[in-house]
């Protein structure tokens, strides 16, 4: 390499390293040092609180709160969202006429965008005007409408649900891709020792599209510990903190009452997570390419 | 049998859902929306898209295209030279660095926001145009740089270096061969960073205070209490908001697919 390449190489890297520096990697220490400075709407001068913003937030009463909901959350919607995004991807894989079709418009609620999404399903889990209640009571299901996301017994469920709905396609998608992969003449050996469809599954799929499905998981639960939209639009943490995870704890600690100090805390926490997430996430895609390097 | 029934399941769940927004959109303020009501409006009328197209849902549409706009350019161009340079570079620092920016994809944008919104008030660009593309480059581009590095990398490296022979230099090569070869990729991220902007929310909702300001999803959301239950604008709309986005992914959808599913399962 000549020095005039070196010299362009690293012109062409300086706009995306410089932004990213910038605006992805210093807000990350940025918000570590944020959760040291208390500052409220009365007084929004920073003044240093050293830890104890820690003290307040891990003692206040909405911490376990939001620690729980976050993991419910999350693994709710994770296990739901690949078990459907799996069931899709073969019941789309199995070959027949019109497939095509199917597979396109199957991807339509990922591309919804999120406030639509959850503006529709605010209306679908409307008690007297909605789609749920009136489907339930034409059926005899249910007996009275049901508030769905107005109780908070009901209303983690029903954020969940919604967030499935918008977020399956995107693990079918993943998956379909994965079982091209799968080797035709094993499967065709499985049916032809006597396996049904149970048996290719467990003993063929599975296993072949492994890597992949473990990969899938971590990268959907950390995007869905992330996702915002869809909780604020639908119930906004509601009621009573029922339905408040990481990311809508801070938007309202921050920019619905100012205290940017204590949601920054917020912040160094589900950082912390998201780390041990990642750190799980690379272990797995370097194991799974050290696996394909070697077969 | 049982395929073709769970397959008329699925796009039932699916499909229910849109239908039935499409249907309450078209129907006329008197009618029932719910079952036992019929699901399909009597006597359809756009009267709902005339009414919610209004003036601030105008100047959402134009926020919204001005500021989607400019970030698919921008961040198209800077992930293609970027991706470029990250795989034609066997240099460790270089792949190191490639990690680096991937990783970023993963970043929790509530935890990050705090420390961004007061760059943005510093530098005077709160409740701008700038604000939200800078900050929309900034998350779109690891993902978009991925997604290209992905084709960029299965690209065969002989045609460049029998150009280099003939004495093209770099910059000539990315033009004159890259970049033609390289189009169903800058398509398909495209398309992605359009999908992730078009609907882009926390952003939009921290950065923006006035209604001059405000792009489609912020809007969409303030209308909710603003129209009450009047369902048949709000779903109106919405329709409004998600037409421009879903006929892009249908138009487009072949080189999408094919170029998030490279990267992903590549890895």
């Amino acid at each position: 390499m000549t020095r005039h390449d070196r010299w362009l190489l690293w012109l062409c890297l300086a706009p995306t390293v410089l932004l990213l520096s910038v605006l992805m990697y210093y807000p990350m220490i940025g918000t570590i040092i944020e959760s040291f400075y208390q500052t409220s709407f009365i007084d929004p001068e920073p003044t240093f609180a050293g830890w104890a913003l820690y003290e307040q937030v891990l003692s206040s009463r909405d911490f376990p709160e939001i620690v729980r909901n976050s993991l419910i959350w999350t693994v709710g919607v994770v296990i739901l969202q690949n078990m459907l995004g799996l069931a899709v991807a073969l019941l789309l894989n199995v070959g027949m006429r019109g497939q095509g079709v199917l597979r396109a418009l199957v991807m339509l609620p990922w591309v919804l965008p999120g406030v639509v999404a959850a503006i529709l399903w605010r209306f679908m889990y409307d008690p007297q005007l909605g789609l749920i209640n009136s489907l339930l009571l034409h059926l005899g299901l249910v007996e009275n409408n049901a508030a769905w996301l107005a109780d908070s017994g009901t209303a983690m469920a029903a954020v969940i649900v919604a967030a499935v709905w918008k977020g399956f396609p995107f693990s079918t998608l993943i998956f379909l891709a994965a079982l091209q992969g799968v080797d035709r003449e094993q499967l065709e050996a499985a049916t032809i020792d006597g396996a049904g469809p149970f048996r290719r599954l467990v003993d063929v799929i599975l296993p072949a599209i492994r890597d992949v499905m473990l990969v899938n998981v971590v990268l959907t639960t950390i995007l869905t510990f992330n996702y915002f939209d869809m909780i604020w639009v639908l119930t906004r943490g509601g009621p009573q903190n029922a339905t408040h995870i990481f990311p809508t704890q801070i938007f309202e600690t921050g920019f619905g009452q100012f205290r940017f100090g204590e949601a920054a805390t917020y912040g160094v926490f589900s950082i912390l997570v998201l780390a041990v997430l990642v750190a799980v996430y690379v272990v797995l895609q370097r194991a799974s390419a050290n696996r394909r390097r070697t077969s | 049998m049982v395929l073709v029934a769970l397959q008329i399941l699925l796009a039932a769940v699916v499909l229910l859902p849109f239908f039935w927004m499409l249907s309450v959109s078209l129907k006329p303020p008197e009618e029932p929306f719910a079952i036992p009501a019929r699901l399909w409006p009597e006597s359809p009328t756009l009267e709902n898209y005339k009414s919610a197209f209004r003036p601030e849902f105008r100047t959402y549409f134009v926020n919204s295209l001005v500021v989607s706009g400019a970030t698919v350019l921008i961040t198209v161009s800077l992930a293609l030279l970027a991706a470029y340079c990250f795989s034609r570079t066997k240099l460790l620092v270089i792949s190191a660095l490639l990690s680096l920016v991937v990783l970023a994809q993963m970043f929790p944008h509530a935890a990050i926001i705090i420390p961004i919104y007061k760059m943005m008030r510093a530098a005077d660009l709160l409740n701008t145009h700038a604000s939200l593309i800078i900050a929309y480059v900034s998350v779109t581009l690891p993902v978009a740089v991925w997604m290209l590095h992905g084709f960029l990398a299965k690209l065969p490296i002989s045609l460049e270096e029998a150009a280099s022979v003939d004495g093209a230099g770099p910059v000539r090569i990315f033009w004159q061969i890259v970049l033609p070869l390289t189009r169903p990729g800058v398509i398909a991220t495209a398309v992605y960073v359009l999908i992730v902007t078009w609907q882009e929310f926390l952003f939009a909702l921290s950065f923006t205070s006035t209604r001059e300001m405000r792009t489609l999803p912020v809007g969409l959301n303030d209308f909710i209490g603003q129209y009450g239950i009047r369902y048949g604008e709000l779903m109106a709309s919405s329709m409004m908001v998600s037409v421009p986005v879903i006929a892009v992914f249908f138009l487009l959808q072949r080189y999408f697919v094919a170029g998030l599913t490279a990267g992903a399962v590549k890895g």
